[in-house]
């Protein structure tokens, strides 16, 4: 039976004509003439003040009274006259006429009023329920094989070792088992040998790098602000690590949890914290001279207010911005009060010195070949500034610089009055390198890409200043709700407050929010990561089962509403959130429950595939292990480490991998200009370093990690997909990556021993090769081989300086100019030319061994 | 991941193909797949969309919608508060200005245009202007999101993911939905041709001018076909050993068939690819070969266009940058209008002579209009103008839309339309219509609610659709 819920908010209604209709409809047809840009006979249809009032001709709406209205008879063309004007073409439809008339006889109110009454099935409220108590000891695997049983469904028998050791390796670490550490696990036939192994991994810092990548998918990281200019953001690094030293450390998750939200506020003087902050700014943000102020701080404010309810409480939010959420009980009203506990937010980017696990030092030869590379664009700005200068002298026929009007060379070099239009471009291009790498150079200052309550340092994340009142004098702004999410559009005012739906529907208590500058996110944290938050833990519960598995046993990580799938095992996601609340919200030991489980250990194979087809076709009752294939952060780093390439320096500034040439000489707009060129990181240890640690730069996603369903960066991913498509057959088959990763490979092998073959197949699958393969593969090494001792390999060719062509907006006109060269010295790849024809033979093999499906999938 | 019973599909590519084999491409054909040709929703005459983005924001009031009142208006001064809704740069003290352009009455309507664009007048009683349209931001990268994936925020599906994910693609050897970007990538990069949370398969791939077409289709230099054959029917075994571990497990035999389409677009392409293979008559139809460099680059990609759309490719974006004249609009946007009258003439009248323009949907917009009015930056010549979102000029042709008609209008100053306003979502809506496609109808699920290209519904904009 279904018990139905009755909630009562005094909210806008979903069927409202005046939200559904009244209100699009005065800014679609009407606010062209009568709104920001023009208000035509006096008359602003903004707001219902200035409709009260009306225009030339009186008042536009009489409450109450549609006949007598003048809007209403307008746009029915009562008198005469019919607006929008056009004939009876343009006349609005009769469905939307009657709406005014509704809307207006009500009363004309500008917000609904009322209390609407919102029914929901007990169903679909199951995550605002408080969780489950459970009387006697449970196992995961009581509540996974009861399902099956019920079902009469087998589960498949346990894996074998070399599964096992792979499946979880990849998974703790996103690593593979190398082929030593398959043999002692298959040899090590004690009991505790699968605990150990889980144990081991645990404590391996690659742990955190893995998890870590996770948490920054979801938490929709970046180095950059995206948009036009996507500026770096230069500290944003610091928040990368400290989610990586997070898991590490088996930080509780609650704490982890309060320090995201409100660690500048909880933890004054805590540094941890402080970088913690930084998830509040990480989605994509710009503000310019063609910004709207009121828009971009919206547009913040909509950011953090989505990403705080979908990253911890696994919300949609973000759909009642503008109307109250169609199937959860998420009130406009929540949004808004939720969004003013931000409103006091602002960016600060505070001095904060670097912290010993903090690694910025070996990092000297990259400054400084950053800081001359800004020299050198500042030193072509000074040129052009230069030849203004003589221009200007001639034009007002004086000899010094002194002597020219007063700001005349200031209003020039703004202005472009004293060059031609394609040296002023030239000027303007430097002008935004040098801008762009001043910036770059704050990576290595000792910054916190963070937040604070009310301003601090007028931090504008790259852009021109924004206008902040003084600290003292700072008022945070009202927040009000805006119908349609329309910033022009401002209704009823809100006070800070917490989502209402746990409270009405679970018992959850509400907090009071306080309106001072300061407290209101710490209260908001700390109702979040509460125990007794229904929400909270069930959240991260589901999503480490999630990684683990491959699917939640709730299968939208970030929507436990509605429409998201319901739990596969209810009960069995309530008490691991309870027991992980009660082991200390430690995730190490959450990990350890779901590893240990017989659930996790299974076959990767069905024990009656046609019957698994009938009843369980996605396999969400987890009767077998469902394979995998490897994400692009995975696949790249394993590929780097068969090839014994991969770097394990960890943290400090994004490095730069070498990518496609194509990809890296491609010119790409930045306001006004042109980006300067990609520079992939002198060394190969920076450049082969772990994919979490890489650059993450919006506008420009590293095409390997792109092509393998990466994030998009600018929103959250809270799950990968793994579709297939062609264009990942040629970066794994022709680019230069996996053509580079394959001779390093061969060459490693051949170097390792004397039988190159075998050990390529040992360091690229962790196994000895079987007799057939070890016959074509030595086919195709002979083969090969015969080949490149006829065709000798040439030499690289010197590399030609990168010439881009670019648009004038001055002229209209082309030109083309010489994109800077990077200062460093870099040491190259290993080319085919540097090695014998056995070697070059043998990475034919290789290639071959990771292109395979082998290499890419998981069991 | 799922199991499945062995379909014809996994029997040939375990039963020992080899990679590369032509022949499966008709097989393959008749099994269901992401990109198989779908039904349209709606009876339609469009089957392709050939869109040509022009970014930077052309002015209206300079290309397609002259406004005489200006000349009189000229650099008359006046004062634009600055209030928290307006840009910087659209505050202070501003200044009317005319336009520097004169224009010419082209087609039996006689519509006026830039006397410019001397042969795209010749094509104007295949065009339906479109002067009511209204974009919301004055930010480039926002409002070229808004245009290309209908929200501002970069990220969601591009409309050529869309119309791909609606309509499937007629030729499964190549991408549905090909972007032929300009020199440089726009600003906001490729989110601007993004498949959002629809499936890859319906993202957008940049052909690319130089080096090969598409990113990393030819080996590294020295490895050629031949080792490459080598190398693939050792992978080839590999792989057969490896399912034949695996037995259900679809995904694998899913990535041996991307390997397979890889290698067919790879025969495929190059000829596809290659312009030379027109006459010299065509090629000079559409400027290529001229002294003109921007002329010429862009007729290539014109070009390019159409051969690709006859190829049977849903989408094809064409980028035209440069627009976005603060200053000297007469220089700048005079060559902008130089370097595109050919290509886009061409374009037309050839697709008109090949018979596909019925076919084929031709959309021609920028991703916002430009101001009455301009902050004078440089004495009386060096004037622009700025953006504006409340005004602009689009235009379609072909494909099911109106052949010669001018629909809504501007103000006397094109400071904002007036008549048949409409937002972008009502465009969006209007393209997929005019491509058979209902926007109420092509929805996905995503993040707990179904999306589509409008965001929240829009209306079919009745007058743009013959």
């Amino acid at each position: 039976m279904t018990k139905l819920y009755l909630l009562v908010a005094t909210v806008a209604l979903a069927q409202d004509p005046f939200t559904e209709t009244v209100l699009p409809s005065l800014k679609r047809d009407c606010q062209g003439c009568h709104g920001a840009a023009l208000a035509l006979s006096g008359l602003d249809l903004r707001t219902r003040e200035s409709l009260l009032k009306g225009g030339k001709r009186g008042a536009a709406v009489v409450p109450g009274k549609a006949s007598e209205s003048l809007l209403l008879r307008m746009i029915e063309g009562v008198d005469g006259l019919q607006m929008p004007p056009g004939g009876e073409k343009q006349k609005l439809s009769p469905a939307v006429r009657h709406a005014f008339r509704e809307w207006i006889d009500a009363g004309a109110p500008w917000k609904a009023e009322g209390p609407a009454k919102w029914t929901y099935a007990e169903a679909d409220l199951w995550a605002f329920q408080p969780l489950r108590r459970f009387a006697s000891p449970m196992t995961i695997d009581g509540f996974i094989d009861a399902k099956l049983r019920e079902r009469g469904m087998a589960p498949a028998s346990k894996a074998d070792r070399r599964t096992l050791i792979q499946r979880v390796t990849v998974d703790l670490t996103g690593l593979r088992a190398t082929h030593e550490e398959v043999k002692a696990f298959v040899a090590d036939q004690s009991p505790q040998a699968w605990e150990k192994l889980v144990d081991r991994l645990l404590a391996s810092p690659r742990y955190g790098e893995r998890w870590g990548r996770h948490w920054l998918d979801v938490a929709r990281y970046a180095d950059s602000g995206g948009y036009s200019n996507d500026f770096e953001r230069p500290n944003a690094w610091r928040y990368r690590d400290y989610v990586i030293r997070s898991f590490n450390a088996d930080k509780p998750y609650d704490r982890f949890v309060r320090e995201q939200i409100a660690g500048d506020e909880l933890y004054p003087g805590d540094a941890e914290a402080l970088i913690a902050t930084g998830f509040l700014r990480g989605g994509p943000w710009e503000h310019t001279a063609m910004s709207v102020e009121a828009v971009t701080r919206q547009m913040f404010l909509d950011d953090v207010t989505h990403a705080t309810a979908s990253t911890f409480l696994g919300l949609t939010l973000g759909c009642a911005r503008c109307h109250d959420h169609k199937f959860d009980p998420l009130p406009t009203r929540d949004y808004y009060r939720m969004q003013a506990v931000f409103a006091s937010t602002e960016f600060a980017r505070p001095a904060l010195p670097f912290l010993p696990s903090e690694l910025v030092q070996g990092r000297e030869a990259e400054k400084k070949a950053l800081a001359a590379t800004h020299a050198k664009a500042l030193a072509r700005m000074a040129d052009y500034r230069k030849l203004a200068v003589q221009n200007l002298l001639k034009k007002h026929g004086v000899a010094r610089e002194e002597d020219l009007p007063k700001g005349e060379l200031a209003q020039a070099m703004n202005t472009g009055a004293g060059l031609e239009p394609l040296q002023f471009e030239e000027y303007k291009l430097f002008q935004k390198h040098a801008q762009i790498y001043k910036e770059s150079l704050d990576r290595f200052a000792p910054k916190a890409f963070a937040v604070s309550s009310g301003p601090r340092d007028g931090e504008t994340d790259g852009g021109p200043a924004l206008r902040y009142a003084a600290r003292a004098k700072y008022v945070p702004a009202g927040v009000r709700i805006l119908p349609g999410g329309n910033v022009q559009s401002p209704a009823e005012a809100v006070t800070p407050g917490v989502l209402s739906a746990p409270e009405i529907v679970g018992g959850y208590r509400a907090v009071d929010i306080p309106e001072t500058v300061e407290g209101r996110r710490s209260a908001l944290a700390n109702w979040i990561a509460h125990p007794e938050n229904p929400l909270t833990a069930r959240v991260m519960v589901n999503r480490v089962w999630q990684y683990h598995f491959g699917q939640g046993l709730a299968g939208d990580a970030s929507n436990f509403g509605k429409m998201g799938k319901k739990p596969t095992h209810p009960e069995l996601l309530d008490w691991l959130a309870r027991s992980f609340i009660e082991r200390g919200w430690s995730v190490k030991q959450l990990h350890r429950q779901i590893l240990l489980s017989r659930a996790y250990q299974r076959g990767p194979a069905p024990v009656d595939a046609a019957l698994v087809a009938k009843q369980d076709p996605d396999n969400l009752l987890l009767s077998y292990f469902s394979p995998r294939r490897l994400e692009a952060e995975a696949l790249r780093d394993n590929i780097l480490a068969a090839a014994g390439e991969l770097s394990f320096d960890a943290g400090g500034p994004g490095t730069f991998p070498q990518i496609s040439e194509d990809v890296a000489s491609q010119p790409r707009h930045r306001m006004g200009s042109l980006a300067p060129p990609y520079h992939p990181s002198a060394l190969r240890r920076e450049r082969n370093r772990r994919s979490v640690y890489l650059f993450q730069q919006r506008s420009l996603i590293d095409p390997f990690i792109d092509v393998f369903n990466g994030p998009s960066l600018d929103l959250a991913c809270e799950r990968r997909v793994a579709s297939t498509v062609p264009t990942q057959s040629f970066t794994l088959f022709n680019g230069q990556f996996a053509h580079d990763a394959a001779l390093a490979l061969a060459a490693r092998a051949a170097k390792e021993s004397p039988d190159g073959i075998r050990r390529t197949f040992e360091l690229a699958y962790a196994r000895d090769p079987e007799a057939s393969e070890l016959t074509e593969a030595r086919n195709l090494y002979a083969r090969s081989l015969a080949w490149h001792r006829q065709h000798p390999a040439p030499k690289p060719p010197p590399r030609k300086p990168l010439i881009h062509r670019i648009t004038s907006e001055l002229t209209g006109e082309s030109f083309s100019f010489q994109q800077e060269e990077s200062e460093s010295a870099y040491e190259a790849n290993l080319h085919p030319s540097e090695v014998t024809p056995e070697v070059r033979a043998l990475s034919d093999v290789a290639l071959a061994l990771l292109n395979a499906n082998e290499f890419s999938y998981v069991y | 991941m799922r199991f499945a019973t062995p379909s014809r599909r996994d029997l040939l590519f375990g039963g020992g193909m080899g990679l590369g084999s032509i022949a499966l491409s008709s097989m393959l054909a008749a099994e269901e797949g992401p990109l198989t040709p779908k039904a349209q929703q709606i009876p339609a005459k469009a089957k392709h969309c050939i869109f040509l983005l022009m970014e930077g924001g052309p002015s209206h009031i300079d290309t397609f919608d002259p406004k005489p009142k200006l000349a009189q208006l000229h650099m008359t001064r006046f004062q634009k508060e600055r209030n928290k809704f307006e840009a910087n740069m659209n505050t202070g003290e501003r200044y009317y200005v005319r336009s520097p352009f004169e224009f010419r009455r082209a087609g039996k309507l006689g519509v006026e245009i830039n006397s410019l664009l001397e042969g795209f007048a010749g094509c104007v009683d295949d065009v339906c202007f479109y002067r009511g349209l209204k974009a919301e931001s004055v930010n480039h990268p926002t409002a070229l999101y808004h245009l290309n994936t209908g929200t501002q925020f970069g990220g969601d599906p591009a409309v050529g993911a869309w119309v791909s994910y609606g309509l499937g693609t007629e030729n499964q050897n190549l991408p549905s939905f090909l972007v032929l970007p300009d020199v440089a990538y726009p600003q906001g990069g490729q989110a601007n041709w993004s498949n959002g949370f629809l499936p890859a398969h319906y993202q957008g791939t940049p052909l690319r001018s130089q080096g090969t077409p598409i990113l990393d289709m030819a080996p590294p230099p020295g490895v050629t076909p031949e080792r490459q054959k080598m190398t693939l029917e050792f992978l080839s075994g590999l792989n057969r050993r490896h399912q034949a571990q695996h037995p259900g497990h679809a995904d694998l035999a899913a990535r041996l068939q991307s390997y397979e389409l890889a290698f067919r677009m790879q025969a495929e392409m190059p000829g596809i690819v290659d312009l030379e293979k027109e006459s010299p008559e065509t090629l000079a139809l559409y400027g290529i070969g001229e002294a003109n460099a921007d002329a010429d680059s862009l007729g290539r990609r014109c070009l390019l266009a159409r051969r690709l759309v006859q190829k049977g490719v849903r989408f094809v974006q064409v980028i035209a940058m440069g627009w976005d004249s603060h200053d000297y609009i007469d220089k700048a946007h005079g060559s902008r209008l130089r370097a595109i009258d050919k290509p886009i003439s061409g374009l037309l009248t050839d697709l008109k002579r090949t018979g596909l323009l019925d076919e084929t949907l031709v959309v021609w917009a920028g991703e916002f209009g430009r101001s009455p009015d301009n902050g004078i930056r440089q004495g009386s010549t060096a004037w622009g103008r700025d953006h504006n979102a409340n005004a602009m000029s689009v235009w379609l042709a072909g494909g099911g839309a109106p052949r010669g008609a001018v629909v809504g209008a501007t103000d006397e100053v094109g400071g904002s339309a007036v008549e048949v306003v409409h937002p972008l979502r009502d465009f969006h809506v209007t393209l997929l219509r005019l491509l058979g496609l209902d926007d109420g109808k092509l929805r996905y699920f995503h993040a707990g609610r179904d999306k589509q290209l409008s965001q929240v519904g829009g209306e079919v904009i009745r007058e743009l659709v013959a």
